[in-house]
């Protein structure tokens, strides 16, 4: 519940992104100002001034610390995102860090007209990372799609992509039947996301049965392992293309192109995905 | 005429324009509120009055910049979809936002330097605004978490790589 709240799931909406404008735009504040003492001295209180914004900086940026923290943990261990990720909560983590000192730095000369040079480049340092810091957050979501249409899903997206050899498996013609212990547990509208030779398949319980589809969505390729569910239909969380969870099938755009859907059956008392013997070039 | 374009949608920093530079109205506009209010409770005096001076000029400016990039990002939105009636909206209250601080900027030019709380009118204006900003940001939000605006935009060609190096079905290119 806790964690559904600091995801701004309620909101529909994350909360990290909002909160960040907070210490973005008052760190900068409080740098303009320090150059308006330098170049304007003769204005009163600017060092002052630029203490308390950086002050109201630093108290938004522990606060939007704290979902953005629960962000990162919700990222798939093994998406290419999670590094990106690990470098924008350590920067920030820099960040922070910098202005605390840069506040005890600065605390005991207020009244100066001028700001002191130590302080000054505390700033400088303090925007410049945050300035990347806060790019590679923007990359994260218009790039990676990290936090877009996560409202959608009710239930636990995959922590990480199971990875399954085709080798030793019962061959059926060309499908080999690939086990998947880790579907017998699935619970109903929860996901797996399975990667077997190079093939990366969502597997979906849907209305207590088993469907297997391919990863991606065909518009701009959004995670269909996170998707959301409505009746037989998975719901791309980027651009809410719909598709039939049973064939594939597209039921609502953007993407006008099928998924690749694959067979799921029980052999030998085990749950077994049907994926063609594929050599990993496409054809 | 295409290079300023280009510009404006953050092509060649390979990530939307419109969103990183509302950060700033966004942030100095609720902030000058909070510091309105300190001043109101007479926490901070003169500080907080000169701060949200200081706060509603670096948003005006910067909203100066969101403006066009925004309405560019909203162009590119076919007008059936549901998100390009959600950036109506949003342009709409953020222009009222705007003009709102204008006119809230100007009551303060004159005692700003002096004060030591904020006059009701301003203050009013502050609140008004920061209420409008907040919704409309909000509706800015959902066109990116829940619509996908500008998501995969320019990552695109990656994310077609990664799906056909995982045989996905591809939409023709």
């Amino acid at each position: 519940m806790l964690k559904d709240f600091l995801e701004g799931k309620p909101l529909r909406h994350p909360l990290h992104p909002m909160l960040v404008h907070f210490p973005i735009g008052l760190f900068l504040l409080s740098l303009l100002l320090d150059l308006a003492s330098l170049v304007f001295p003769s204005v009163p209180d600017l060092v002052r001034d630029s203490f308390y914004a950086m002050l109201l900086g630093v108290i938004t940026a522990l606060i939007a610390a704290v979902p953005g923290f629960v962000d990162y943990t919700d990222i798939r261990s093994d998406h290419p995102a999670k590094r990106t990720a690990t470098v924008h909560l350590t920067l920030n983590l820099i960040v922070v860090a910098l202005y605390g000192i840069n506040l005890g730095v600065r605390s005991s000369s207020l009244v100066d007209p001028k700001i002191q040079m130590v302080p000054m480049i505390l700033s400088f340092i303090g925007v410049a990372l945050l300035s990347v810091s806060g790019y590679l957050g923007g990359r994260l979501v218009y790039d990676d799609g990290i936090g877009v249409g996560r409202h959608k899903r009710r239930t636990p997206t995959p922590e990480s992509t199971l990875y399954l050899p085709a080798t030793n498996v019962a061959n059926d013609g060309d499908l080999a039947f690939v086990p998947i212990p880790e579907a017998e547990s699935l619970g109903e509208r929860e996901t797996l996301r399975v990667e077997i030779d190079g093939q990366v398949i969502t597997i979906a319980k849907i209305d207590e049965n088993l469907y297997a589809f391919q990863e991606f969505c065909t518009h701009r390729f959004g995670p269909l392992s996170e998707g959301a569910f409505e009746g037989f239909n998975v719901q791309c969380p980027w651009h809410n293309s719909c598709f039939d969870g049973r064939t594939g099938k597209v039921t609502q755009g953007p993407a006008k192109v099928d998924l690749k859907s694959f067979k799921v059956e029980t052999r030998d008392g085990k749950i077994c995905v049907g994926v063609q013997r594929w050599t990993g070039e496409s054809t | 005429m295409k290079w300023s374009l280009d510009l404006l949608k953050g092509k060649w920093l390979r990530h939307p324009l419109h969103p990183i530079i509302v950060h700033v109205p966004m942030a100095m506009w609720p902030s000058a509120l909070i510091f309105d209010l300190l001043s109101q409770w007479q926490i901070g005096g003169n500080a907080m009055v000169h701060l949200s001076f200081y706060a509603i000029i670096l948003g005006l400016v910067a909203s100066l910049l969101a403006v066009p990039t925004g309405v560019l990002d909203w162009s590119s939105i076919k007008k059936e979809k549901p998100a390009w009636k959600i950036g109506l909206y949003h342009m709409m209250l953020n222009l009222i936002a705007a003009l709102l601080f204008a006119i809230n900027f100007g009551l303060r030019m004159q005692d700003f330097r002096e004060a030591t709380a904020v006059a009701r009118i301003p203050l009013a204006l502050s609140f008004i605004g920061t209420g409008l900003l907040i919704g409309s940001a909000y509706l800015g939000g959902r066109m990116t978490y829940t619509y996908g605006i500008s998501v995969a935009r320019m990552s695109k060609p990656k994310w077609r790589k990664i799906a056909e190096a995982a045989g996905a079905n591809l939409p023709p290119e």
